[in-house]
């Protein structure tokens, strides 16, 4: 399997039926929980003052007595038995400026923040009850507030955005799945054409066909996680195949790169070409009835482009048609979609959208300029004109995944 | 043990040399005269003074990163050093700008450590967490050098191009692979512990990673006294014996920092020439040549370092005595490098080189070698003269450079507000 998404869900594929009729999955199983800290005097931060926070649905918020501006540490200590979600926040703007995910009962917790002059509160998200949020804390101005420089938040204080919620991402998740589902036909017929050149046996023709089809899937980027097993037998490589290019689970559209550009006869190759016809119609025939993860939309957009740089400017992907860099423009083509249908949330959320587009942008000019050359063809200064966009624009994406994950705000 | 205090004394004396370094700076104009700087310095001492810190340098030992020079040229050799050539992909001179403003906000805070800003949900974690949540302040050095590269047509600095910098010529040993050589950022990464060093490449990449990139990079060590003195490079010999005494402003000036007065851009005043030479040493056939013929081809006794006519490390040489090279060869690199006559003392420079290890090469053979680093005020009168000098020594057989190049060390970040490259580009 080729599968380089770091994929936290369970499969997603489902075939139920109500195809209309979405149901969404509470996508916290995907969650990684942090280790539990060993205690509030390991946490690490000797220097900073300590303030020790209930978190819990009856007090919530209790224990901040004294608050103060700048850097500092709470020990939220989860005084109930349920598991909780904790957010220090703005109770005006809903603004969170820390979280705590997973806090189990009777678990302390440091949450290190930078609070300028303002209004906080916490809020204690209980597994499966309401959230309940505490008292408002007033943070007088002072010294601690001279030190957030570049931090989104006014008054000195960390970087703070409104929490992205489930129901906030099943309007760009539905419409990248409709995406999605429109561009399928078109990758199924891409496919028929080279099948039908490898059945009758025309290698240049074959050649030719390979490419379109294969940048048709490559756009799907933030969908691959959603096509399960599929994904793998249609554009995996031979990673963790104990028979590298012979072996008989080496499928899909890189076997037939391998055959076509490595002097196999089309006729020879006839198999592969009807399982990867077989198996993009059992995609799109499949795909009315898929869930996307939520959290995935946002997760791609940088993900996408974190595998481009690590399988197609690498290399490592090339099994001879050299076309990395037309699979890297498809890649960026998939991410350009997905933060187009993230913008209406990011919008509000991210200042530096701008210089995402940007960057995007940037990038996707710098791979056009190229044409259409191997990237082991690339001179050492495009080399690394192109590593520096493609890493600048990954840098950017980053805070798209982490600003996108699910929470809960209610 | 030398304990905390060491640290402590290390870090004062060296305050004492910067800061002397910045009188120094506006009245050495004379010593331009290579026969004045040889009469000041002739009674250097030759106790190596730039020693590699002891493991304990720790518990805010670091040096300070503001100062008339940067650190990481007098500052005591760490135990582990990066060397990263970068071009910068930046696309005009103001990405040039803000890229050296980003490295230099980035160094000072690795540098002074301190707690990693929280982001929150906002983003990833501002720093890698590798030292744990906050970065300490033991030492960390970076040095940052630029490569005549960056005086290319892209910046629109030609005109401001330190006079002697230019990309390294091959040396007639020399087997240079363009891959490891030059670059237009050079930064030379120290720590006691090689997370120290790995924990500031990382912050580095990520806050730089469209404004430069990667050419070259090699890792390397300073090896500890075996048993005391100068450390040994994986030849056996210790190497950097007979450097000048850093703690000697006066000698400084004339030796590592370019003064006023000496035909250089005003804005390079404080800075210094690097010579970077990778060099791989043959170890296993170094290894299969009779002790003798090793020592001759040094001039030094392999144990104890000191000349082949004297008993201890910091004997000088007496040629004078040995007119036919019969106790010490005419042509043993000690000899050829520095012959101790009138004017010889205009070569000298700041050796501060590592010891590298990298693996095997595709033979199997050990690939072992020295990072020689040293720093001057005038790239011809110091390396280039003593390396056209070593030209054919017997040593050549056992040594392969491959790489490296020439850079000029940026002078010192002197406040908040200043940055690396300020008088250059601002």
């Amino acid at each position: 399997m080729r599968r380089r998404w770091v994929f936290g869900g369970a499969l997603a594929l489902l075939a139920c039926a109500g195809a209309g009729a979405v149901g969404w999955e509470q996508a916290g199983s995907g969650h990684p929980l942090t280790a539990p800290s060993s205690g509030t005097s390991a946490d690490g931060y000797p220097g900073l003052p300590h303030t020790s926070v209930q978190i819990s649905p009856g007090g919530c918020g209790a224990g901040w007595d004294r608050p103060q501006p700048g850097l500092q540490v709470f020990d939220l200590h989860n005084t109930g038995v349920a598991p909780e979600d904790a957010y220090v926040e703005d109770p005006a703007t809903g603004r969170v400026l820390g979280e705590i995910e997973g806090l189990a009962g009777g678990a302390v917790r440091p949450m290190l923040v930078r609070l300028g002059a303002g209004s906080y509160a916490f809020q204690c998200l209980p597994q499966d009850t309401d959230a309940v949020t505490g008292p408002t804390v007033r943070v007088p101005g002072g010294a601690g507030g001279s030190g957030g420089a570049g931090s989104g938040s006014a008054g000195g204080g960390g970087p703070a955005v409104v929490p992205v919620t489930q129901q906030d991402l099943i309007p760009p998740t539905l419409a990248y799945q409709k995406w999605v589902g429109a561009q399928l036909p078109g990758l199924v017929s891409a496919v028929d054409v080279l099948r039908a050149a490898v059945g009758r046996g025309d290698s240049a023709a074959a050649r030719a066909a390979w490419l379109p089809a294969h940048l048709d899937y490559e756009r799907l980027g933030a969908a691959y996680g959603t096509f399960g097993d599929l994904d793998g037998s249609i554009s995996g490589t031979t990673k963790g195949l104990p028979g590298g290019t012979s072996d008989p689970g080496f499928t899909g559209f890189h076997r037939l790169e391998f055959g076509l550009w490595h002097g196999e006869s089309a006729a020879s190759l006839g198999p592969v070409a009807d399982r990867l016809a077989a198996d993009v119609r059992t995609l799109q025939s499949r795909w009315a009835a898929a869930r996307m993860n939520p959290k995935d939309l946002g997760l791609r957009a940088h993900e996408i482009v974190e595998n481009t740089i690590q399988f197609e400017l690498t290399g490592r992907t090339d099994y001879g048609s050299g076309s990395g860099l037309a699979t890297a423009q498809a890649n960026l083509q998939g991410t350009a979609e997905a933060l187009d249908l993230l913008r209406p949330l990011l919008r509000t959320r991210m200042p530096e959208l701008p210089q995402i587009d940007a960057a995007l942008a940037a990038t996707t000019r710098e791979v056009a300029g190229l044409g259409g050359v191997p990237v082991s063809g690339l001179t050492l200064g495009q080399q690394e004109a192109l590593n520096a966009a493609f890493g600048d624009l990954v840098t950017r994406l980053a805070p798209v995944a982490a600003v996108c994950d699910v929470r809960r705000t209610s | 043990m030398t304990g905390l205090g060491s640290g402590v004394d290390r870090r004062s004396v060296l305050r004492g040399a910067l800061a002397v370094g910045a009188v120094g700076a506006t009245a050495t104009g004379a010593a331009a005269d290579p026969a004045a700087t040889a009469t000041a310095t002739a009674t250097a001492t030759a106790t190596a003074t730039v020693a590699p810190a002891s493991t304990d340098a720790s518990a805010g030992g670091g040096f300070p990163f503001h100062g008339v020079h940067q650190s990481g040229v007098l500052t005591p050799k760490q135990r582990c050093v990066s060397l990263v050539a970068f071009d910068v992909t930046a696309a005009d001179r103001a990405g040039l700008s803000a890229l050296m403003r980003t490295l230099t906000e980035r160094l000072r805070f690795l540098t002074e450590g301190g707690v990693p800003e929280p982001l929150g949900i906002t983003a990833p974690p501002s720093d890698s967490g590798v030292l744990g949540p906050v970065v300490p302040d033991d030492v960390l050095t970076v040095a940052v050098a630029a490569g005549s590269s960056l005086f290319d047509a892209r910046f629109g600095l030609a005109a401001l191009k330190p006079r002697r910098l230019r990309p390294m010529e091959a040396f007639a040993d020399d087997d240079l692979d363009p891959a490891w050589c030059q670059g237009d950022l050079l930064l030379q990464v120290e720590a006691a512990n090689a997370d120290r060093v790995a924990h500031a490449l990382r912050d580095v990449a990520a806050h730089t990673r469209g404004a430069m990139q990667v050419r070259w990079r090699i890792d390397g060590f300073s090896s500890p006294p075996r048993p005391a003195g100068t450390p040994r490079n994986l030849l056996g010999f210790r190497d950097g014996t007979a450097n000048p005494d850093v703690s000697d402003a006066r000698a400084m000036d004339q030796v590592v920092w370019v003064c006023a007065g000496q035909g250089e851009p005003a804005w390079a005043t404080g800075g210094s020439y690097l010579a970077v030479r990778l060099i791989r040493m043959l170890v296993e056939f170094w290894d299969r040549v009779s002790l003798n013929e090793q020592e001759r081809m040094f001039g030094r006794q392999k144990n104890s370092g000191a000349p082949l006519d004297g008993r201890s490390e910091s004997d000088a040489p007496r040629y004078s005595a040995d007119p036919a090279g019969d106790v010490i060869p005419m042509d043993s690199h000690m000899r050829l490098a520095n012959p101790r006559t009138a004017g010889s003392d205009a070569l000298r420079m700041l050796r501060r080189g590592f010891n590298y290890d990298r693996g095997t090469d595709g033979n199997g053979n050990l690939d072992m070698g020295l990072l020689f680093c040293s720093f001057q005020q005038d790239l011809d009168r110091q390396f280039v003269a003593v390396q056209k000098r070593l030209a054919g020594e017997p040593l050549v057989d056992y040594v392969t450079p491959f790489g490296g190049g020439y850079f000029f060390v940026l002078p010192g970040v002197r406040d908040a507000t200043d940055w690396l490259g300020r008088g250059l580009l601002g």
